[in-house]
Parts: C-alpha cells; sequence; structure tokens
C-alpha cells in the first residue's frame, strides 16, 4: 500500500472539475424536479416511514455516488490504454495499490456528490431532518459505494476502449432502475421489489434510509454490500493475476 | 551484489502467436555503457525491452536486471524508463504527472529538481494534452528519472521530434549520464545510434547481428560495394565469393557483378588476380543505411534458404 500515491490520484480526480460535477449535476436535476413534485409537506412514504422529499434526495445522494464509483471505469480504461498503466508498473506500486487508489478516488468524488445533493434539498427544497440523520444517511451512502468502485474496476480490467462506455451505460441504468433510485420501489409493481433485492444498488439506497430514520436492520445491508464487495475485489484479483501472467 | 552487470540477457525469447519476436537474445550491458539498440521497426527492440523490464514474461530465456528479476530492480527505483506508448495523463499538468509516479516511488528526487534536469520547468504547469511533440518526450523523461535511476531505458526517445530537439534532449541525456548512469536507447536513427552510443547493438528479427562500438559496427555494416563486369559468365567466382566470410551479399544481374563485402581490397585483389575479363570496376562506400538493408536483407536470405 502506498497512501502518498492514492492521495495524490484522488486529489488528481478533484482537480478535474468537470468529471466531478457530472456525477452530481443530474441527480440534482432530477430532485428537483420530483422534489418539487413532491413538495416539502409532511407526506411520508408507509414503506419506510421517510418522508418522500428524504427519500427522493437519498435515491438522488445514491445515484450521483455511484455514479462516482462506476465512473472509475472510464479513469481505468482510459489511463489504459494511453499506457499510463505501464508508466505506473516500473514503479514499485502494487496492483493492489492501484486498486484502493481508485476506490479511495470514487469515495472522494463521492463525498462530493453527496453533500452536494443534501444540500440542494435542505437549502433549496427545505426537506426536514436532523443534521444527525443527514449525516448518517450520507455515511451509509458513501461507504455503500466501496462495491460500485470495485464493479468500475472489473469493467476498467475487461472492457476494451470502444465497449466500456455501453457496458457502463448498460450497468449503470440497470443498477439505478432495478435499485429503486429513480422511482421508489413502493410504488413499483412488487415483482420489481423481489428483482431489486438481488442487485447492490437497492441495498445503497436502503443503507442511506436506515441512516436518516436511524432504526432498523442496518445488518443485512451492511452484509449484502460486504459481500458483493468480497465477490468482487476476488474477481478482480483473479482478473489481475490471470492478465499478469498472459504478458 | 556490486559486480553484477545492469542488464544481463541470455537465450531470451519470445513467442506471440505466429510472431517470434525475440530469438535467443544474450546480451550483457556493464555499468556506465551507453548502449544503442539499432534496428529497423519489427526487430525486437521494443518486445525487448518490455522483456528486461519485466513487463513481459520471457516464452524462453531469462532477463536479469542488477543480476535479480528485473521487478526487484524496478521496485527498488535503480531502472528508469521511457517506454514508446508510455504516454502521460492528458489532463494532468507536467508537474502533477511527474509528482504522481515520484509519490509511487520510495526514494524518489525532489520533483522540482526531476524536472529541471530534464528541462521541462518552463512548461511545467501545462496539462499535457498541451504539450508540442517534443515538450511532451521531455515530460516523459522527467518521469523516467524521477526515481534517480542507475540504469535508464529509452525507447525511440527522440521519435516525432525535430533535428533541434533532439539535439538538445541528448545534450541533457548527457549530462545526466556523466554520473556514470548506464543507459540503453532504442533507435532507428543510425546517427543517433553512431553519435550518442558507445556502444551499438544492431538487431534483425529477433536477434543481434552486429555489437560493438560505433565505428566497429560502422566497420561491419558500412562496408564498401564493388561493382565488375565480366564478360565471361561468373562461373565459380559467385561461390567463392560467397563463401569468403568478408563479403556479405553477391548479385548477379546479366553481366554486372556486385559484392558487398567488408574488405573490398580482398574481392578486388581477387577479381584482377582470377579474371582478365574483369572491367568497369566500381568501388563505392555504402552509407548506413545502406549497409543496414544489406545486413537484414542478408538474414532475410538465410533465412528464407
Amino acid at each position: 500500500m502506498n497512501p502518498r500515491y492514492v492521495a495524490r490520484d484522488a486529489l488528481r480526480q478533484l482537480r478535474n472539475v468537470r468529471s466531478v460535477v457530472f456525477t452530481f449535476v443530474v441527480p440534482i436535476a432530477m430532485l428537483l424536479i420530483f422534489g418539487t413534485a413532491y413538495g416539502s409537506g409532511s407526506a411520508v412514504d408507509p414503506a419506510t416511514r421517510l418522508p418522500w422529499l428524504v427519500e427522493t434526495t437519498i435515491q438522488m445522494g445514491g445515484y450521483g455516488a455511484m455514479m462516482a464509483g462506476l465512473s472509475q471505469a472510464f479513469a481505468i480504461v482510459n489511463e489504459r490504454s494511453i499506457g499510463w498503466n505501464r508508466q505506473l508498473r516500473l514503479t514499485p506500486l502494487t496492483g493492489t495499490s492501484y486498486l484502493v487508489s481508485k476506490v479511495v478516488a470514487a469515495l472522494a468524488v463521492a463525498a462530493i456528490s453527496i453533500t452536494a445533493v443534501v444540500l440542494v434539498s435542505v437549502l433549496g427544497l427545505h426537506a426536514h431532518l436532523g443534521a444527525g440523520a443527514w449525516f448518517a444517511a450520507g455515511l451509509g451512502l458513501w461507504i455503500g459505494i466501496v462495491p460500485f468502485a470495485l464493479i468500475a474496476i472489473l469493467i476498467g480490467q475487461f472492457a476494451r476502449p470502444d465497449f466500456a462506455q455501453p457496458l457502463f451505460m448498460v450497468t449503470f441504468l440497470g443498477l439505478s432502475i432495478l435499485g429503486g433510485l429513480w422511482v421508489p420501489l413502493s410504488i413499483l409493481p412488487s415483482w420489481m421489489g423481489d428483482v431489486a433485492r438481488a442487485v447492490p444498488s437497492y441495498w445503497l439506497n436502503r443503507l442511506g434510509q436506515l441512516g436518516a430514520s436511524g432504526s432498523g436492520d442496518v445488518l443485512t445491508p451492511a452484509l449484502v454490500l460486504a459481500a458483493w464487495t468480497v465477490a468482487l475485489a476476488a474477481l478482480i484479483t483473479w482478473r489481475y493475476r490471470h492478465d499478469a501472467a498472459r504478458a | 551484489m556490486t559486480s553484477s552487470p545492469p542488464i544481463r540477457l541470455t537465450g531470451l525469447a519470445k513467442q506471440f502467436a505466429k510472431l517470434r519476436a525475440v530469438d535467443g537474445l544474450d546480451l550483457t550491458v556493464q555499468r556506465g555503457e551507453v548502449v544503442a539498440l539499432l534496428g529497423p521497426n519489427g526487430a525486437g527492440k521494443s518486445t525487448t525491452i518490455d522483456l528486461l523490464l519485466g513487463l513481459s514474461t520471457p516464452t524462453a530465456g531469462t532477463a536479469e536486471l542488477f543480476g535479480g528479476a528485473p521487478r526487484g530492480a524496478v521496485v527498488a527505483g535503480r531502472v528508469g524508463a521511457m517506454l514508446q506508448g508510455g504516454a502521460l495523463l492528458p489532463t494532468t499538468t507536467v508537474a502533477e504527472s511527474v509528482a504522481l509516479v515520484a509519490a509511487a516511488h520510495r526514494h524518489p528526487l525532489p520533483v522540482a529538481e526531476a524536472m529541471e534536469r530534464a528541462g521541462v520547468t518552463a512548461f511545467a504547469k501545462q496539462k499535457v494534452a498541451r504539450l508540442s511533440g517534443g515538450q511532451l518526450q521531455r515530460a516523459r523523461f522527467a518521469v523516467a528519472i524521477v526515481s534517480d535511476p542507475e540504469l535508464l531505458i529509452l525507447d525511440e526517445p527522440t521519435a516525432a521530434m525535430d533535428v533541434e530537439g533532439r539535439r538538445a534532449f541528448w545534450t541533457s541525456m548527457h549530462e545526466l549520464t556523466d554520473a556514470g548512469r548506464t543507459v540503453v536507447f532504442a533507435t532507428h536513427y543510425l546517427d543517433e545510434a553512431d553519435a550518442f552510443a558507445d556502444r551499438v547493438v544492431m538487431m534483425s528479427r529477433g536477434r543481434v547481428v552486429a555489437d560493438g562500438t560505433p565505428a566497429e559496427v560502422k566497420a561491419v555494416v558500412a562496408g564498401r560495394t564493388v561493382g565488375v563486369t565480366l564478360r565471361a559468365p561468373a562461373g565459380d567466382l559467385e561461390q567463392r565469393l560467397r563463401a569468403d566470410p568478408a563479403v556479405q551479399h553477391v548479385e548477379v544481374r546479366g553481366e554486372r557483378l556486385r559484392v558487398a563485402t567488408t574488405d573490398s581490397d580482398a574481392v578486388l585483389r581477387l577479381l584482377l588476380a582470377e579474371r582478365a575479363d574483369a572491367h568497369d570496376i566500381e568501388v563505392t562506400a555504402r552509407t548506413m543505411d545502406d549497409a543496414f538493408l544489406a545486413l537484414t536483407a542478408a538474414e532475410t536470405e538465410e533465412a528464407s534458404r
């Protein structure tokens, strides 16, 4: 592990303002559209007992955070195609450090994205929730994106540059819709809810909701996301060794 | 430990699907040498560099840096390299690029010093995407030297540079190598190998075809061509010439015989002694380029036989 490199790479990605803004522009636009429709009133989703506006804020925060995580795929594919990876392989940097740097960069960008969405909701739409609950919700979303950064790394490892874009779109849209990040699952057909439980984005959203409501079973989403993390990390390691052996 | 040469390649080979890119290469580079790997495109220079840096695994043979596995030398920061296509991130500035790679190393030079040595300080704050070809190569050079390596590997470092840029590049290179550094650079510019290396290793089809000082290699490759017209058929003369180790190439076109040789005197003596019908004799010095083509052609001929 090389913390200096990891920190520098995260900082470099944060300096790329355009790609950071990209992660929260669409979620904020959607938040403003849906949020205004719901109003800041006290209407509550019976399934989660959270105000609709808060629930939407969490969905959009999760959506932006997930984008921050998944968009690491582009960073990796890009770095691979221009040969930056080869340059890095001439340094003591290990494969693990490289992967950690992408996860940390994803977390750094996601932190900004989540904060921006929550700030717009609180300041612009006057969503009602205590500061502590907002913090817990944001923290849940933030930690929850680790497996998404790993999915991005996997895409980055597998995909050729021309194939990365469609693969990203399919993964991203699939996870957004199935996980209930666009439209609350409680207003969708019940079979969608069953499908949702299979995808990590559902549990990301749950983690945010549980943070906001401050009660409920946090263990299940945490365990599901941890299982995804372990499985993806194993797949990435296997793939990395496979590539190295073939070189 | 100190006696281990910076580079030792033994029976090194790399087979791609159908292509044997490197074919049984033996090469040892001693400390302080500046070696040019000279060869046309496809000679196996870049593959050799990948193998010796441990970026790819040999099909056969071994590549050792400082007496150990390449990765060990890389981790210790003892080797720096400018790879072909080893580009920098376009949205990053030169200074950030150097700092990123410095952060990955254990005992890097101060970033400012590496940039100063590579002559990139003037455009340190520019984005990589906005650099000229020559500036980009210098930025990559700064990245290559940031670990203060004892061994520098440069794969066609002056590609995309104009004559002036090339000269400036080699000047700063020489300032660096005065400190006893070992340098290996790949090039297909013959004049560059001649001017900047103290040893030239010529590669063709994945093998070493000549190895020596620039003067020696030039003597091997820059022989002369003897042209002669014979009234009678060449007969066994052609075979005798071919059997002469100093003769690299014999071409018969009608009555005209062209002999590429490193010893034109001997060829002339033989011709004049044996053939009274030899006339219109012409001896021309070959340029290095001609010689290089002849040598590669001879290789090809042998392979197809």
